[in-house]
């Protein structure tokens, strides 16, 4: 390529220009903005005038209940999402990869929760979950289990929703997987086997030490994702952060401060919040995974 | 390169242009300088209701041939309020919608709504003094904030309690007249997979009420401070949750409102809305006997909050739009409207002339379930009228799930509550 | 050769009953968007329907313009689509084909981005598209989301992939910048362009925070904002609710299963952008 000229650099922002236009407008800006948002403390939303700046907002929302409970439910979630979501999806992901006919069909079938609305599956899960006549009841009550009030009681809205969100999310994790095992040269393997090692030890010695880093890379995008979680409990509670705020996270947090309530602040701040925690595992994403890019 | 660019902007343009005109057709009710005006309504009305409201535009449109109502239902009314904060900044408010009395003195306070006393005295398309006073009395005083009428009241209900009659007949029951009948009939039906009594998610309304026959107060009338937390409301709540705890009551938790598991026969009696009558009645599965009679009495009190909506004018509508607005706000609280909008809805008629008419009288004895509405008008009370009622509709709410989850205790519970609304109000 | 740890039958049964629970909650969604009332309801469950009630999805296409909301959803995903494959194809051309003063520093800024949260950019773009007057219209639903720096890296990566000798090539035929794009890398970097277009489509269509506080009348309503304002306005009807679920999922179900290849192969490289 040649050096960079007036008439290149003019060329090349006009390419640029399209995309740049928007992504300024409405990601660029709203970055600094959301930020310094985060400070008005009196904002006229009616006349987007802010009389007053200052901390205030970052003081009220760590004594809020609510904030506390979001970020303590926000926590749970993504301790109940992870860790089980990525066992049950390496372990499929392991089965899809031993060489079987109708690999691809049963692929597509758990990937197909993925591509659908989280809204719509959300609502029919909710109708699974119903107390008096939902399916699960039913399916537990065949076993002896009494009926629970999935979607009413506290100490079940959150397993409820983490229910939801593996079903939903296990596909994207499978497929990850399946590229990485496919990464790993069979030689390995058979090397193995020629030394007697049995499955299990394979599968210690060699899967797992050669999947850390696609493990490394699904846990950091499933912990980011699950801080991430609205739609599903707007859709499974129907408009309301599940029994007794139960299902309170702080995406939930900010969309009711800020649609709900209009305290545009006070939301910019727990948005701010949520940010700072997603940089967090970004970073840690980005240092101690430089080094097995190859894997993308 | 100057292709790429001038094909670029050809495209934006052409498809902003587009999308201009379907949403300057769609979204605003702005009207061309020739055709009929057109006024978009937003209400929070469903099911019937929706259909009751849509009848009323139509019956308007085809008698007034240069006005065009259009209504639109915005949900819940929740969505309609989060909507008509979100229009009133983007500049594009309907001209009229409904809105519950909790949130007008916010409008008010943002300027948003325009104060009908122009319209009510105007000699020609005004209200007379008779006709003003036409409208019921409780009503009127909620639609006015110093002397200003910034609404007129619309759809207004009292709390009934609906009952299975086949059930009770069948447990050779009688309709409860009294909360201690109450809790002895909810205790004998109470078996087989129904619940005796339901309440509605939104049970504020129960608490408020068996508050005020305890002798207690919700909000004080005069400084608008909530003094709920008190010894009868804790009573209140305790009575309430007792029931619960029992398994004798229960809410409608996912099923969203009580006409839901009412109508499956799941539950025997609840409390709710007048205006749920046509929703039962759909609701309702075939075989089963219901009506409704009034709330019941503790110690010989009777008392039912007012609940419901008014319409409002917006005022960012151009002066004929407005003008074409109060004459379909005219319609809807007229003596014929609003009698037949109280036969469809089990809203209660907002008008004297209404109540008393024989086609009204009539159709009460053809359809007890109506009845009880209307015989509660002297139990009836408002709540105090404060700007941030919502919001402390909704922190009551929350510390009341907290308190019948078992996670804080009544008083703890109630205290916090009390204590959240008075910094809300501040 | 060893045994292995599990036989070929153990592997099926065992990806079969996952593969059931995976499916039981849509075949549980057609079977009660199909029955009659009294069957919803019923204990033990009816997973056939006694008699097909095809008119439950008229009912709730009567209960509720999801016509309307349909042909909303399609008008947002198709813009969106263009919208975001034109962008992109130039920005990504751009970065790999054309060298200027500050490409490095614009990259590094646009890629930084991609680390922020869509959610903490919700509240400045509400009060821009309000101040800009686009609440409640399509410009406000589709212009902030016709571009995407994810995209624009992906089509990058593949621009890349095309020889360097080509555009010598094409420079010496006389053709010029935008056409050589046009005639050669567009149809080259065909398999990409498709995995995008892909992903826009099920990420437009599955949309739901942003339409749901952008748009204020039914008629702008895009189906997962009518589906959710639905379960209000109808009081529950299961029947009646499925069936509109059922309208909401089944269509990129259907495109899914025809272009899986591409929607898979995205994915795997769209992790990354979370």
């Amino acid at each position: 390529m040649q050096k960079p000229t007036w008439k290149s650099t003019l060329k090349g922002y006009l390419y640029l220009l399209p995309a740049l236009l928007i992504l300024i407008v409405f990601s660029i800006y709203p970055i600094i903005k959301s930020f310094l948002m985060s400070f008005y403390t009196d904002y006229d939303f009616f006349n987007d005038t802010v009389n007053a700046y200052g901390f205030e907002n970052f003081t009220k929302l760590f004594q809020d209940p609510n904030f506390i409970t979001a970020l303590k439910n926000t926590g749970i979630f993504v301790i109940g999402v992870v860790p089980l979501s990525i066992i049950i999806s390496l372990a499929i992901a392991v089965l899809l990869n031993s060489k079987i006919k109708l690999s691809g069909f049963f692929r597509t079938i758990y990937f197909l929760p993925f591509v659908t609305s989280v809204v719509a599956v959300a609502i029919v899960w909710s109708w699974i979950f119903h107390s008096d006549y939902g399916l699960l009841n039913y399916a537990l009550g065949l076993f002896g289990i009494d009926p629970i009030n999935w979607l009413t009681n506290p100490t079940y809205a959150m397993p409820a929703l983490i229910i939801l969100s593996i079903w939903k999310g296990l596909g994207f994790n499978i497929i990850i997987f399946l590229a990485g095992l496919q990464n790993i040269g069979n030689q390995y393997y058979l090397a193995a086997k020629v030394d007697g090692a049995s499955a299990w030890y394979r599968f210690k010695h060699i899967t797992l030490p050669l999947l850390s880093p696609t493990m490394f890379f699904v846990s950091i995008i499933s912990i980011i994702n699950a801080f991430k979680v609205f739609d599903e409990i707007f859709a499974l509670f129907n408009g309301r952060p599940g029994p007794a705020n139960s299902a309170l996270t702080v995406v939930y947090y900010v969309y009711q401060k800020f649609y709900e309530e209009w305290e545009f602040g006070l939301a910019s701040a727990a948005a701010f919040v949520l940010f700072i925690i997603i940089f967090l595992f970004t970073i840690i994403q980005l240092i101690v995974g430089k080094k097995f890019v190859h894997y993308n | 390169m100057k292709k790429v660019i001038a094909v670029l902007s050809l495209f934006l343009v052409l498809f902003l242009a587009a999308c201009n005109n379907s949403s300057g057709a769609n979204a605003n009710g702005d009207s061309d300088a020739n055709g009929p005006v057109e006024i978009e309504f937003w209400h929070a009305m469903s099911g019937p209701h929706e259909e009751a409201i849509k009848k009323f535009a139509d019956d308007f449109n085809s008698a007034h041939e240069d006005i065009t109502i259009k209504p639109v239902n915005q949900g819940s009314y929740d969505d309609l309020q989060q909507k008509i904060m979100a229009a009133a900044k983007a500049g594009n408010l309907p001209d009229m919608a409904q809105a519950t009395t909790n949130v007008i003195p916010e409008y008010i306070d943002n300027k948003f709504i325009t104060s009908l006393n122009d319209f009510i005295e105007d000699p020609e398309i005004g209200l007379s003094e008779d006709e003003l006073n036409d409208y019921i009395e409780v009503f009127r005083d909620s639609s006015t904030w110093d002397d200003t009428y910034y609404s007129l009241p619309f759809s207004k209900s009292t709390r009934v309690l609906y009952y299975n009659q086949t059930l009770l007949e069948e447990n050779g029951l009688e309709v409860p007249k009294t909360w201690d009948e109450l809790q002895e009939v909810a205790k004998t039906v109470t078996k087989d997979g129904v619940v005796g009594m339901g309440f509605e998610n939104s049970y504020e309304a129960e608490f408020q009420g068996i508050l005020k026959q305890m002798g207690g107060t919700y909000m004080d009338e005069e400084t608008g401070e909530p003094q709920f937390a008190s010894k009868e409301g804790q009573e209140a709540m305790t009575f309430i949750k007792d029931m619960i705890d029992d398994g004798i009551a229960r809410t409608a938790g996912e099923d969203e409102y009580m006409s839901n598991p009412f109508g499956r026969g799941d539950v025997a009696m609840y409390i709710g809305s007048s205006a749920g009558i046509p929703h039962v009645d759909g609701a309702m599965e075939d075989g089963i006997e219901w009506s409704t009679a009034p709330i019941p009495t503790l110690d010989g009190q009777a008392a039912t909050t007012f609940a419901g909506n008014d319409v409002v004018i917006f005022n960012q509508s151009e002066e004929a739009e407005q003008k074409a607005a109060w004459e379909f706000m005219k319609y809807l609280t007229s003596p014929e409207v609003t009698s037949e909008w109280s036969m469809l809805s089990g809203y209660l008629p907002i008008r004297q002339s209404a109540l008393d008419t024989e086609e009204y009288q009539t159709f009460l004895e053809e359809n007890p379930a109506y009845k009880a509405g209307t015989e509660q008008f002297d139990a009836g009370f408002f709540i105090a009228r404060v700007p941030g009622g919502d919001a402390v509709r909704n922190i009551v709410l929350e510390e009341m799930d907290y308190i019948l989850q078992g996670m804080k205790s009544v008083e703890e519970g109630l205290t916090e509550a009390q204590d959240r609304a008075k910094a809300e109000l501040q | 050769m060893r045994k292995e740890a599990l036989s070929k039958g153990t592997i099926y049964v065992l990806l079969s009953l996952g593969a059931i629970l995976m499916l039981l909650p849509f075949v549980w969604m057609i079977s009660t968007s199909l029955k009659a009332p009294n069957e919803v309801m019923a204990m033990p469950p009816v997973w056939i329907p006694s008699e097909w009630q095809f008119e439950n999805y008229s009912s709730a296409s009567e209960a509720a313009p999801f016509g309307t909301y349909f042909f909303n959803s399609i008008i947002v995903t198709v813009l969106t689509t263009i919208g975001e494959l034109l962008t992109t194809i130039l920005a990504a051309y751009a970065f790999s084909r054309i060298n200027f003063h500050g490409k490095g520093v614009v990259f590094a800024v646009l890629l930084g981005t991609m680390m922020v949260p869509g959610e903490m950019l919700l509240i400045p773009n509400f009060v821009t598209v309000s101040n800009l007057g686009w609440i409640d219209s399509y410009e406000g639903l589709v212009i902030p989301w016709i571009a995407s720096i994810f995209s624009i890296f992906l089509l990058r990566q593949y621009f890349f992939s095309v020889p360097q000798e080509l555009s010598y090539a094409a420079k010496v035929d006389g053709c010029s910048d935008f056409k050589f794009l046009w005639y050669v890398m567009v149809p080259l970097a065909k398999p990409a362009l498709i995995t995008i277009a892909l992903l826009k489509i099920i990420g437009s269509w599955n949309a739901f925070l942003w339409p749901l506080i952008v748009t204020n009348s039914q008629e702008l309503r895009t189906l997962p904002v009518g589906l959710s304002a639905f379960t209000t306005e109808a009081g529950i009807k299961y029947e009646l609710l499925m069936a509109a679920s059922t309208m909401v999922i089944l269509p990129m179900l259907l495109l899914f299963f025809v272009m899986q290849k591409y929607v898979i192969s995205g994915v795997a490289r769209s992790g990354l952008k979370g």
